[in-house]
């Protein structure tokens, strides 16, 4: 083809205006949303739909609830009630403002071209709190307009108010969109760019237990049969609540409540001052980000640029890199003469583990995956800590037994997916098998069983569990950590993947499901075998009542059967049936360990590949 | 030939107390490919991503077809083109669209942008997946569909990071024609690479960075002279200004035991 090249420009083109810039810019993102939508696979569309149903209901839960708090509370009462939700409102706006002006403005992977091109920076940061704003919409409209609309509805107000309730909601929405973007130059500063996708994880992941409380609201309410009074909570508060007029969220109430009492100026004039505030926040906000920007106050995300770097003497380095690369050159000849040494299984198995660990360490993503079991666990910790009983405390040391197996096995079901595109390392070095299969064990056994030994002791000491309890449960929390991370990492060898954009992703779901059913099992018969050894005496009485089974042909009597079979040891001498606890219990666990490590060692010998997870299969437009 | 497209005065950059880019003075005329070598870590990527208006100096000045990059960005960055090393783009976009979005930006008007994005999609061999996302992208054609974008505009001055990496052969020779089209028309190019063999045959003029200073530029043939051995390859050059001839003697004699 033949090469045309247009000859470079002598004079640059005639500058747009901010306008047009913004359009431009504006039109070209909601095409990457619009494209973004059209290759969402339809099961995606299922979740959001099922999502969509589960929020409503939600909503008009709340809004049931909060109906009838309005119509509870006295006149006086409605604003500072209004202040106050609009203060949460403010407060959730922040938050999860904060998360979208951090990954709009820093995480971006657009940043670099649009700052290169022609285009007033100003532009393209109006355009990044365009999408700000559209992610704090849904809780603008939860706190900020649906709050002034049922106030209306209540005292039945006429058309003009919601005109008001129209602004303040806007008022509002625009000032905790302005504080999350302030905010936000304070966590780019912070965050050296490196860290800023364990930084939006960890927002997330708070974000994920701020909405997990949140949805409790409606069980403690019914919970609490009618003793939660808000109304009456507020009541007697007036000058406190009157401190609230000072902020913005007072002034949407001064600004509704006036709307209610037919003052519709007064109540323009509290909306024009929110509308004010909001604009100066944004133009301090956009001012100093791109101040921030252009004096590399804040750094792009992409590149080193505010990695913190270390002086260093330079002359000190190249001559110590000097010395080394004598040394090992001098070393590989030395070997070349002599034999190549084998490689030693031992050192191969801990530098897997070893590996594995510093990423756990470094990762901070990692640690996520720990807390969920720590917050699950204070969770049922301070229930029975509220309401202790003798039966509560069995409950809970079986719930802490059930986590460990579980948290064990999801843990080590990360293991090979952790490779992700660097997986043809392990595969390629002279180990495969044993080394590396022990190696992965070690680093996900390891972390998991300290936690989880600390939660489990420690637990059972703070709930007066006794001694000897104590550490046999201790002992039985290795033997479980340890069976049910083979049958993890059995998984995740057979069903790892990656994908670039979640790398917290790294197993498939069904994978994961099969995991947990086999976990259940391994627990289930782990259960029976240890009946041997410590016989339920509740059990024991119940299967003394039993008639002895007669056997027939069919599925009923041979299920009763087999299970009268099974129970028969249980009247056995203790000696003897203490011994089939141990040979069964030993039997059964090194069956499966030794069962799942060997299939496992067999994968990793014959090399296991890391699933690339894209959508590029289904990215034609055409 | 002898206007000046891109200067810096006395260039500079610090991280805090240390010192990336020192005291940088460069001069790139028009119709001049100049290469800008160094090794790792010496400062080019943050030298570029200065000249580019990406990172503010810590001081001194550049001027970019004299616009001052700080004080008249916009003027700046419309005649000038860059293609970084690592090519970050829209994923959800098709590569026909982010060529739109690019003319758009630059201010090309429609009809001309329509159709030099054909002939930019057809030179680089994209025309039959010019309407994929470009996520399903392999890194080479990412690296052609910046490429494209890069000349889609009229750049007078383009630069260019490690431009080769990625790139087949037949779409490597392909950019070393087009940039020295572009430089015969007039235009200033700079690029930062690796390979030496690229500055030898391309560049007219090449720098040597170390330690973020500028420890040697000119023609691959003053440099000769400089170094004052005759005849020697600029990869020689290179390692013997770069101080880490050592090194290199040290392997040869490994190799020749």
């Amino acid at each position: 083809m033949k090469m045309i090249i247009p000859p470079p420009l002598d004079t640059p083109p005639a500058e747009k205006s901010f306008v047009q810039d913004f359009v431009l810019l504006l039109t070209n993102q909601l095409r990457v949303t619009l494209n973004t939508l059209k290759h969402q696979r339809k099961r995606t569309f299922i979740g959001m739909g099922i999502l969509m149903i589960v929020f409503l209901s939600f909503l008009i839960s709340m809004g049931a609830v909060s109906y009838g708090m309005l119509k509870s509370m006295q006149p006086e009462t409605v604003q500072g009630f209004l202040s106050l939700f609009f203060l949460v409102g403010l407060a959730s706006q922040i938050f999860f403002g904060l998360t979208a002006a951090f990954a709009a403005l820093y995480m971006s992977e657009d940043l670099e071209l649009l700052f290169m091109a022609p285009v007033p920076l100003r532009v393209v940061f109006a355009v990044k709190t365009v999408s700000v704003l559209m992610s704090n919409f849904l809780v603008a409209v939860l706190f900020a307009f649906l709050p002034g609309v049922f106030c209306g509805l209540l005292f039945e107000a006429k058309a003009s108010y919601y005109l008001l309730v129209f602004l303040s909601g806007c008022g509002l929405w625009l000032t905790g969109t302005a504080l999350a973007e302030l905010l936000n130059l304070l966590v780019m500063r912070i965050v050296p760019p490196h860290r800023s996708k364990e930084a939006v994880g960890l927002m997330g992941a708070l974000a994920g237990v701020l909405i997990a409380l949140v949805f409790q609201i409606p069980g403690m309410m019914l919970g609490s049969q009618g003793k939660l009074d808000i109304g009456a909570m507020l009541a007697g508060k007036e000058q406190l609540l009157g401190v609230m007029n000072f902020f913005p969220s007072g002034w949407a109430s001064l600004a509704l409540t006036s709307g209610i009492s037919d003052s519709f100026a007064a109540g323009l004039g509290w909306n024009l001052l929110i509308l004010i505030f909001s604009a100066f926040l944004f133009l301090i906000a956009l001012i100093l980000l791109e101040r921030g920007f252009r004096q590399g106050f804040i750094s792009i995300s992409q590149g080193d640029g505010g990695r913190r770097r270390k002086k260093r003497s330079v002359s000190s380095v190249d001559t110590t890199n000097r010395q080394q690369e004598k040394i090992f050159f001098e070393t590989v000849g030395q070997d070349q003469e002599t034999v190549v040494l084998p490689a030693s299984r031992r050192a191969g198995m801990w530098a897997v583990a070893k590996k594995d660990l510093l990423s756990l360490k470094r990762d901070t993503r990692e640690w996520f995956g720990y807390l969920i079991p720590l917050i699950i666990m204070a969770f049922f910790v301070v229930q029975f800590l509220f309401n202790a009983s003798a039966s509560s405390v069995s409950s809970l040391v079986m719930v802490l037994i059930m986590y460990t197996i579980m948290f064990s096995g999801n843990l080590a079901l990360q293991a090979f997916g952790r490779e992700g595109e660097s997986d043809w390392l392990l595969n390629s070095v002279p180990l495969a098998g044993w080394p590396v299969v022990w190696g992965k064990l070690t680093a996900a056994v390891l972390p998991t069983l300290l936690l989880m030994e600390a939660l489990l002791v420690g637990t059972s000491l703070a709930v007066g569990v006794s001694t000897s309890l104590t550490l046999i449960l201790a002992l039985a929390a290795i033997f479980l950590s340890l069976g049910s991370s083979a049958i993890g990492l059995y998984y995740s060898i057979k069903n790892c993947r990656y994908n670039p954009d979640k790398p917290q992703m790294r197993i498939s779901p069904s994978a994961s499901l099969m995991m947990y059913l086999i976990n259940f099992c391994f627990i289930l018969i782990l259960g029976l075998s240890l009946c041997y050894l410590f016989p339920p005496a509740e059990l024991v009485s119940a299967l003394r009542m039993l008639p002895p089974a007669t056997f027939e042909w069919n599925v009923q009597s041979g299920l009763l059967g087999g299970l009268y079979f099974l129970s028969r040891p249980l009247f056995w001498p203790v000696l003897f049936r203490i011994s089939l606890g141990i040979l069964l219990t030993g039997g059964l666990w090194s069956l499966i360990f030794f069962g799942f490590m060997a299939a496992t060692v067999r994968q990793s010998r014959k090399g296991f590949r890391v699933e690339l997870v894209t959508t590029s299969s289904k990215n034609r437009l055409r | 030939m002898e206007r000046v497209l891109i200067r810096t005065n006395r260039l500079s950059k610090r991280y805090g107390s240390v010192p990336v880019v020192n005291d940088l003075n460069l001069e790139v005329r028009r119709g001049e490919i100049f290469g800008f070598l160094g090794p790792n870590g010496a400062g080019k990527t943050t030298t570029i991503k200065m000249l580019t208006g990406l990172l503010d100096p810590s001081e001194g000045e550049i001027s970019i077809c004299d616009y001052d990059i700080r004080r008249q960005p916009t003027q700046a960055k419309a005649l000038m083109a860059y293609v970084p090393d690592q090519p970050k783009l829209y994923n959800k976009l098709s590569a026909r669209e982010f060529l739109n979005l690019i003319s758009a930006l630059y201010r090309v008007p429609k009809g001309i942008a329509k159709e030099r994005a054909e002939q930019l999609l057809g030179m680089f061999g994209l025309m039959e997946r010019a309407d994929e996302l470009l996520e399903g992208y392999s890194h080479g054609m990412r690296q052609k569909v910046v490429l494209a974008g890069a000349l889609i505009h009229q750049p007078k001055v383009i630069l260019l990071d490690e431009p080769t990496v990625g790139l087949d052969p037949a779409s490597a020779r392909l950019l070393k024609d087009i940039l020295q089209e572009m430089a015969r028309q007039g235009a200033a190019v700079f690029v930062s690479t690796h390979i030496l063999e690229i500055a030898e045959r391309m560049c007219h003029r090449v720098g040597i960075l170390k330690d973020g200073s500028l420890i040697a530029q000119g023609s691959p043939e003053e440099l000769r002279q400089k170094v004052g051995h005759g005849g020697e390859s600029l990869e020689d050059i290179f390692l013997e200004l770069t101080g880490v001839r050592e090194n290199a003697e040290l392997i040869k004699s490994l190799e020749e035991e």
